[in-house]
């Protein structure tokens, strides 16, 4: 190595740094240009559709001058960008819309540009643009592309998967249960969260028969996202399936089980019965929480709060004895901790 | 075999092992560096385009989220503490609670909370402490409804570490966040560091961290931030050059990896019954954050759980840098004795491969690079004094290849910045993005030999077992707009 060597290397280094200046600069404009365009984007769309939901009759838009209008600010098929930000306006104004305008704002979308853009996102190779073009199809109810998406409800991308499977519960409802026991991946959290809550706005009277069809699963996640619906719906008659699992030997199982019962007051038999399975929990803090809902929903059982007192799980000691405290047991509480010591230590008797 | 330091340095042999150490070492970092900006960069768009399907407005809106406590140990911050603890109280989570951990605080910070928010004492005879800490003294709870979701636990000093612990055990929420009191933490900040545990698959996250951000000289009002500014003094503003670079591309990075080994203690989040199994944050090092995701790690190795530790590139928290060059380099020589303390903790780790990729990748990095930086550094210089005086530098060329150096840090330093502005929008004005490159470009001249100092001290401390606890970090605190 010699200095026209390192010289060299300075020069290359130099331009990378000055390619890298221009990318800043660069990058600021159009971050200011970008912002005002879809700022324009936004403005129109709004003026669209409050011109179309409340036409006035002596100046009424047409398609053809909604069209125009949106030609202007830049929805073209070259321009994806524009596009994709126009679709997002269009999800987030159906969201916000209900009664009669919701159905001539349907309309309206299947009228005006961009036509079919979605449903050419699912024969991407991108799981991006595929899982995008899933999720566009179910928010524009657009259920004439139902098969499509059917066949993604397994896919190895758990973005498309979960897009699949949403968009199942959205055209298919409560019968969409009934897919629950085939599927073979792993369902996230929020794909339970997403299918509960996707279910309870479109379908809010339950149809117990496709629930008690997909109790046949031994998928854990399934049994999980069970239990949120039976929450969900506060379907007390089902409150036996969440009990079944309180003592489920998984522990995300038992975890969701616990969480879900807190939703529900049951009877004194139920209880006994929660109160039997309170032993077959293998974690202090399952247990902790278990503790805790019996408490808040039953009478004082001082049998069962001695037994556990005087057991062996030591993490749980000290909340039994708070429970016997506050519940006019001081002295059984007094009783334990003193025989705990040999008289000596106390220095008594 | 040499007689005097003249023959030690004078030998052909120290020589070209200095020679080939040095120009391996620049190497073997600057691709390690590339690596991480191709690696940074895959992640920042991966994580952009989940964010898609989980926006902050549909996490907020839905129910069985996972509850979330904000822990934060405070000592001494009276002056602050209540425009603090509302800024906390303000945070959006619909199952959110939060718990104040006054460490056996000398000033008046107890009094004023009390005062404040209207609290009262609650019953502590009976809290289990699955982790050993410092006695608690008493719990209080607000008499407000507006402030149901605040707790403060009064106990006796026993460092930050401790504070955090007691803060777990009373804690009941299935994830916990360790942050700083005094901390500007964003309103949206859950909603997004919760995103992993929702779509965790089949790994088990075991921590997440977000960006954190220097706002010294912003504008703060009720508690949020306002108006984001950039640090008048140089010292600061370097902390927002090395802080974006750190955490956009060296976090990311090792995020995309799997290989984070760290989350910041100004803003992590865990779940709880991990931390339990761990026993908590371990009071006896100064880099307590550092140790406990080592540990946590080091759990889920040995039990064969697959995790994962993620990391968010937005910046969701803002912390007051140290705004003169004392307390800098105070900061940095407690950073580098918690880094000597964590890696002697766990030196089992070095090559082993019963940990795997932590054994036999991740904890060399840290121990040589991160570690090893400073002392590799400062050989450096002695070796250029050394050779210098003996006569043995051809100053043309290594005058040459220290500006060559010099220009690589510059493109890395420009490279973050660039991802950061491309990426974010905190930094919009020209003006601001000169600022932070000038201070980038004189970071090696100014900056960077006060960190090396400040972590030289902090080895020479170890090494001397000279004690040196927390040291006082002096604030100047935020500009607050009350209007």
């Amino acid at each position: 190595m010699n200095e026209a060597t390192i010289l060299y290397f300075i020069a290359v280094v130099f331009v990378v740094l000055v390619i890298y200046w221009v990318s800043i600069a660069v990058s600021l404009i159009y971050r200011k240009r970008r912002t005002s365009r879809l700022q324009k984007i936004e403005t129109t769309f709004a003026d669209i559709v409050s011109r179309y939901l409340y036409n006035d009759p002596k100046n009424p838009m047409t398609l053809t001058d909604i069209t125009r209008t949106l030609r202007d600010v830049g929805i073209k098929a070259q321009n994806k960008n524009n596009i994709q930000y126009l679709i997002r306006l269009m999800i987030r104004t159906q969201r916000t819309i209900v009664g009669s305008n919701f159905d001539k704002l349907q309309k309206l979308y299947t009228q005006i540009p961009p036509y079919g853009v979605s449903i050419k996102k699912i024969s991407s190779w991108s799981w991006y643009r595929k899982a995008r073009g899933i999720r566009e199809i179910y928010e524009m109810n657009q259920s004439q592309y139902f098969d499509e998406i059917f066949k993604y409800r397994n896919d190895r991308n758990i973005y498309v998967r979960r897009e699949a499977q949403i968009a199942l519960v959205v055209f298919l409802g409560w019968e969409s249960l009934r897919f629950l026991p085939y599927l073979k991946r792993n369902m996230t959290l929020w794909q339970q969260i997403k299918i509960v809550e996707k279910l309870y706005d479109l379908y809010p009277t339950p149809e117990l028969k496709w629930l008690h069809r997909a109790y046949r699963t031994d998928k854990l996640f399934a049994i999980k996202l069970l239990m949120r619906i039976i929450r969900k719906y506060e379907l007390h008659a089902e409150i036996g399936y969440i009990v079944d699992h309180l003592n489920h030997e998984n522990y995300e199982v038992r975890e969701t089980a616990i969480y879900c019962i807190q939703t529900f007051a049951v009877s004194s038999s139920t209880m006994e019965y929660i109160k039997n399975l309170y032993d077959d929990i293998p974690d202090a803090t399952q247990q902790g929480q278990l503790l805790y809902y019996i408490y808040e929903n039953s009478d004082i059982d001082l049998d069962f709060y001695l037994r556990q007192l005087y057991g062996d799980n030591e993490d749980l000691k000290l909340s039994i004895a708070e429970i016997l405290w506050n519940n006019g047991y001081k002295e059984k509480v007094q009783e334990f901790y003193y025989q705990q010591y040999p008289n000596s230590v106390l220095n008594v008797g | 075999m040499w007689d005097s330091a003249e023959g030690f340095f004078g030998s052909y042999y120290i020589y070209w092992i200095s020679v080939f150490l040095f120009i391996g070492y620049g190497a073997s970092l600057l691709t390690l560096y590339l690596s991480g900006i191709l690696l940074a960069r895959r992640s920042i768009k991966r994580t952009k385009q989940r964010s898609i399907f989980l926006r902050a407005e549909d996490i907020v809106s839905a129910t069985d989220i996972p509850s979330v406590t904000v822990i934060a140990p405070a000592y001494n911050e009276g002056l602050t503490i209540i425009e603090n603890v509302k800024s906390l109280l303000s945070i959006q989570y619909p199952y959110y609670e939060l718990i104040l951990v006054n460490d056996g605080s000398k000033d008046d910070s107890l009094q004023k909370l009390i005062e404040e928010f209207d609290l009262e004492q609650q019953d502590a005879t009976f809290i289990t402490q699955p982790i050993p800490t410092a006695s608690v003294n008493h719990i209080y709870k607000s008499r407000k409804k507006k402030y149901t979701h605040l707790t403060v636990i009064d106990k006796n000093n026993g460092g930050k570490a401790d504070s955090i612990n007691a803060g777990v055990n009373f804690a009941t929420t299935e994830l916990v966040i360790f942050t700083d009191v005094d901390c500007i933490i964003e309103q949206d900040a859950i909603l997004k560091m919760v995103r992993p545990y929702l779509e965790e698959d089949d790994k088990e996250i075991i921590g997440c961290g977000g960006g954190i951000g220097i706002a010294n000289d912003s504008i703060i009002k009720n508690g949020i931030l306002t108006e984001l500014r950039l640090p008048e003094r140089l010292v600061p503003m370097n902390q927002v050059v090395e802080y974006i670079r750190a955490f956009l591309l060296g976090r990311m990075a090792w995020s995309e990896v799997n290989g984070l080994m760290l989350i910041s203690g100004a803003f992590g989040m865990y779940p709880r019954k991990r931390v339990i199994d761990v026993g908590g944050f371990n009071p006896n090092t100064v880099g307590e954050d550092l140790e406990l995701c080592i540990r946590l790690r080091k759990f889920m190795e040995e039990k064969k759980i697959p995790y994962k530790v993620v990391y968010l590139p937005e910046t969701l928290c803002w912390t007051e840098a140290p705004s003169d060059y004392n307390i800098l380099i105070r900061q940095r020589d407690r950073w580098a004795r918690g880094l000597w303390e964590t890696i002697s903790l766990h030196k089992d780790l070095f090559l082993n491969r019963k940990y795997r990729k932590m054994g036999l990748l991740y904890y060399p990095y840290w121990l040589f690079f991160e570690f090893g930086a400073p002392i590799v550094e400062f050989m450096g210089v002695i070796c250029i004094i050394a050779f210098g005086l003996l006569g043995w530098i051809n100053w043309p060329f290594a005058i040459l290849l220290f500006f060559a150096a010099y220009l690589v840090g510059c493109v890395f330093s420009t490279i973050a910045i660039f991802m950061y502005v491309k990426s974010f929008d905190h930094y919009t004005k020209p003006k601001q993005i000169v600022e932070l490159l000038l201070a980038a470009y004189l970071e090696p001249f100014y900056y960077h030999p006060l960190l090396l100092f400040g972590q030289i001290k902090g080895y020479y401390k170890k090494l001397f077992d000279i004690t040196s606890g927390w040291g006082n970090m002096t604030r100047k605190g935020f500009k607050v707009n009350k209007s």
